[in-house]
């Protein structure tokens, strides 16, 4: 079969999507925004609920993609696109059968959430930040010590009505959990709090290692929202927060503070589902044509859905959905 | 002369039926003042704000000049209506005295004259004078029917949806004047008399008709005439139409001095009962113009509550922005009146819920300025680390009212009507100014500063919002910031702004910075952020469909930042902006060391 589909975006859902698509006979090309494929997965240090390091999920994709010799634009962002021809930024125009697009999520901005202080106090995290001191080997506080009292808070920018994101975002609560048992492994002798509206424990193993992060690393958990933080004079922050269990007020002074920022939808996905004829959920995220019958088609013909694009997912769906959008892909340029 | 003809029996009855309704719905309202409000009307008659009301019950409720304001056109027919009418009753009673000299008229000799006086010698100058205001009253009533259909053109992008008892009043006074019209022609027609407008008709009208006809036009039209007045009469004092004579009263009251109140009193009334439901202040409501819901306006609210149906989500959703009162011809005091409805609706204090009040101090610092950021300051950290640097760079002592946590200034319980409970949330903060003997109070917080200013007693203490003491370091020397290129646009914060009557502080700040570009809509008619505390109704998403489009205003001007001066406009607006949205104590410190 001699056709040639165009995937726009180059992390783990585009390259996966690209090797199955290779696999069947169909020629794909990555097309990525970035100076090299990835997307978010090299931002992360090990994976829940493996603990596997991301990047031998990221090395393994990227040497198949290599050895399979397909065919990678990088630094190439798309201005638009149809399911025959993909615009880039730089006005060049790239035919092709169809497109599936895989260009993922964006971190929600902590410092939209001002009362926690993210980039005004010293020693507020995101979740992406512990990644990434993780990735360096290197957590601390600001001053370089050692924390004593860590908080982690669920649910930044994720079912917040205040910042327009209702949806659920899936992966934070876990991350929250192994984020906490990294810390506490790193940091044995300091507190650990988790405070959470829900504990969403979707994916096999979750449940488990929720329990053993109570049970074998004596991580707290507290349900309940923090409402604001403040610097202390000592450089710790104070937070404030209610327990709603016990439906008391609670403040505490942490070293530390960690917010699991949520997944928000590209701000580019509107003008890309404008331009293309997609439809959008109220979340911002692409909606799949039917949320059981067609979840990796689109609205508009020869055009698939792989990974976060259309919603929060964890890896594993991601590379599934990647999986059955090139089938689904296949399947389409078969019968046209 | 008899002065009575059987046709004139409806508006005897009508006006008989609206003086009596009218005198005692004043009567009754007056005695139920409160006794505080009675002794200022006493106190108030013999100064110089009688003649001061007599001036302004003369340019609003006859001239209305408020409504030129909104539109000429508009204004013009509101003023043909009224003023028209006006000298038509105080020109024809000049008539009557001029035929028949002074002596007793009844009611109904005076208004249907020209039927009775055709015995009499015709003054020609009174004929033209009579037909020229007629002329101008039905100028009005030809752009009212215009109106109807073309609202637009009198500056009203919408108009208010009547009730039944309305559009009924509304008709007969629209058919009142062409039928005087048509009555004043026949009989001209059949007796000779009248100018070019009665006249003119009269002599076509007897050119075409057999005198017989003419004769029974001539009575059906004044009992038309008649029963219209008759009808409008009735209707009057229980439609819109009682605007007419309420804003006299209304204007005399307001001058010397009496207010609506966070309780709901008598002097209410006179307010809900001067609306016109003219519908000028549905326009400026963005509940409208932003999210199309067109129940809750100002104008359905009273009129709404002045038939005893009002319900809780119409006097909840309002954000109380003051645009619509802003521009209310009658000037009726919108907000307050809002404001004791909620009372009315959830007034019920919980003494048990604030006993944690008694004994509790988390204030900080010391020194004769006291610092209140408030809950929504608390909440955008920025600004509180900005103030900081302010005090500091301006050497002020100060004293942390509630950086550790305060108890909130009341003012949004008091919005949503639990006034009972606010005040003992304002108690609590007035004892804990005075304990610390603070002189000055500044506040980051428009909200607090308009309860801080109007409804706690602090004597002795100076209530600034940050805008005005920034403005006086920098004017003292005290603060020096660095002036740059930087382009800013300033969005007025409504309790700031409208609430609170400061414009120009802000601004003044802002150019000792850089410059200063203005929005389409700004000062006095500045839009509402949408995330006012004061709408319980409307929910977050739209919200934030009024503070894109508040956004895309200022986004426009083509400025790099843009300032408010209010935490809760700040949090709004930078959810509906793409550019960087700063508080006015943010790019201050910035600029400074």
């Amino acid at each position: 079969m001699n056709k040639r589909v165009i995937v726009i975006g180059g992390g783990a859902a585009g390259m996966q999507a690209a090797l199955r698509l290779k696999e069947s006979g169909v020629e794909p090309t990555i097309v990525e925004r970035e100076a090299e494929t990835g997307g978010k997965l090299r931002d992360w240090y090990v994976l829940f609920p493996s603990f596997t390091p991301a990047a031998d999920v990221l090395g393994e994709l990227r040497r198949r993609v290599a050895e399979r010799h397909i065919e990678v634009m990088t630094s190439t962002g798309v201005k638009s696109f149809t399911s025959r021809e993909v615009t880039l930024d730089d006005g060049r125009r790239l035919a092709c059968d169809a497109v599936v697009l895989a260009t993922g999520f964006t971190l929600f901005d902590a410092s939209l959430k001002e009362e926690y202080g993210y980039g005004l106090y010293d020693n507020v995290f995101t979740s992406a930040d512990i990644e990434r001191m993780l990735s360096r080997g290197r957590v601390a506080k600001a001053d370089g010590s050692r924390p004593r009292r860590i908080a982690l808070l669920h649910c930044v920018g994720s079912r917040d009505e205040k910042v327009c994101q209702q949806h659920c975002s899936r992966v934070c609560c876990i991350t929250g959990v192994k984020q906490a048992m990294e810390l506490k492994k790193l940091f044995p002798e300091a507190d650990v709090f988790n405070f959470y509206m829900d504990i969403r424990m979707f994916g096999p193993g979750y449940e488990e290692m929720y329990r053993e992060a109570q049970q074998k690393y004596n991580i707290h958990f507290v349900r309940g929202r923090i409402s604001e933080a403040s610097p202390t004079i000592d450089g710790r922050v104070q937070i404030k927060a209610e327990d709603t269990l016990t439906g008391r007020p609670l403040r505490m002074s942490v070293d530390m503070l960690v917010l699991l920022v949520g997944m928000r939808a590209n701000d580019d996905n509107a003008a890309l589902a404008e331009g293309a004829g997609l439809r959008r959920a109220p979340s911002g995220f692409i909606a799949p044509r039917n949320l059981f019958l067609g979840n990796v088609e689109s609205d508009a013909a020869g055009i698939f859905l792989a990974g976060t694009v259309s919603a929060p997912k964890n890896i594993g769906e991601t590379l599934n959905e990647a999986t059955a959008a090139a089938d689904a892909a296949v399947e389409y340029l078969k019968r046209s | 002369m008899t002065f009575f003809a059987p046709f004139c029996l409806p508006f005897i009855i009508g006006a008989a039926v609206m003086f009596t309704v009218l005198l005692v719905k004043w009567g009754v309202w007056l005695y139920r003042l409160p006794r505080t409000d009675k002794m200022t009307i006493l106190r108030g008659i013999p100064t110089r704000r009688t003649p001061q009301a007599v001036g302004e019950v003369v340019g609003e409720a006859l001239l209305h000049r408020s409504i030129f304001r909104v539109d000429p056109l508009l204004g013009y027919m509101h003023m043909s209506l009224a003023f028209g009418w006006f000298l038509l009753i105080a020109v024809g009673w000049i008539e009557t005295v001029a035929y028949l000299g002074l002596r007793y008229v009844p009611l109904q000799g005076h208004v249907f004259f020209k039927y009775f006086a055709t015995g009499l010698e015709h003054k020609p100058v009174f004929d033209f004078v009579m037909d020229l205001l007629l002329l101008f009253v039905l100028s009005g009533v030809a752009l009212a029917w215009f109106k109807r259909l073309r609202s637009r053109a009198l500056g009203l992008r919408r108009t208010t949806k009547h009730v039944l008892g309305d559009r009924v009043a509304l008709s007969a006074l629209w058919f009142i004047f062409p039928a005087r019209l048509v009555a004043e022609s026949a009989t001209c027609g059949l007796y000779g008399g009248g100018s070019f407008l009665t006249g003119s008709l009269g002599g076509w009208f007897s050119a075409h008709l057999s005198v017989p006809g003419l004769m029974n036009l001539e009575t059906a039209a004044w009992w038309f005439y008649s029963s219209c007045l008759g009808i409008f009469f009735v209707a009057m004092p229980f439609s819109r139409y009682m605007h007419i004579f309420t804003e006299i009263p209304l204007v005399f009251l307001r001058r010397y001095g009496v207010r609506s109140g966070e309780k709901a009193s008598s002097m209410d009334q006179f307010q809900t009962q001067a609306c016109s439901r003219c519908g000028i202040c549905i326009d400026p409501c963005q509940l409208q113009s932003v999210l199309h819901i067109d129940t809750v306006q100002s104008v359905y609210f009273l009129r709404d509550r002045r038939y005893g149906m009002l319900r809780p989500e119409t006097a909840d959703n309002c954000l109380m922005c003051g645009r619509c009162a802003e521009r209310c011809p009658v000037h009726i005091d919108l907000n307050t009146l809002r404001l004791n409805s909620r009372d009315a609706l959830r007034n019920l204090p919980d003494e048990r819920r604030y006993e944690y009040l008694r004994g509790l101090d988390r204030s900080s610092g010391s020194g004769k300025v006291g610092y209140f950021a408030g809950c929504m300051t608390l909440l955008t950290p920025r600004t509180l680390a900005a103030m900081e640097r302010i005090f500091e760079a301006a050497g002020d002592a100060v004293w942390w009212a509630d950086r550790e946590g305060g108890v909130c200034c009341g003012r949004p319980l008091k919005l949503s009507g639990e006034t009972d409970a606010a005040r003992k949330m304002m108690r609590y903060n007035t004892d804990l100014f005075r304990k610390h003997g603070i002189t000055t109070l500044v506040t980051s917080c428009p909200i607090c500063l308009k309860v801080f200013r109007e409804d706690y007693d602090l004597e002795g203490i100076e209530v600034l919002h940050h805008s005005e003491y920034i403005l006086r370091l920098i004017r003292a020397g005290r603060l020096l910031p660095k002036h740059d290129a930087t382009r800013f646009t300033y969005h007025d914060p409504c309790e700031l702004g409208r609430g609170s009557g400061i414009y120009d502080e802000p601004r003044a700040v802002i150019e000792a910075l850089g410059e200063l570009v203005e929005p389409s809509e700004t000062r006095e008619n500045a839009p509402c952020c949408g995330s006012s505390v004061a709408n319980t109704a409307i929910d977050d998403g739209a919200q934030l469909q009024i503070a894109r489009a508040v956004a895309a205003e200022l986004e426009a001007t083509g400025a790099e930042v843009i300032v408010t001066a209010c935490p809760l406009c700040k949090k709004a607006i930078g959810r509906g902006a793409q550019q960087p949205v700063c508080d006015l104590s943010e790019v201050v410190a910035q600029r400074i060391g």
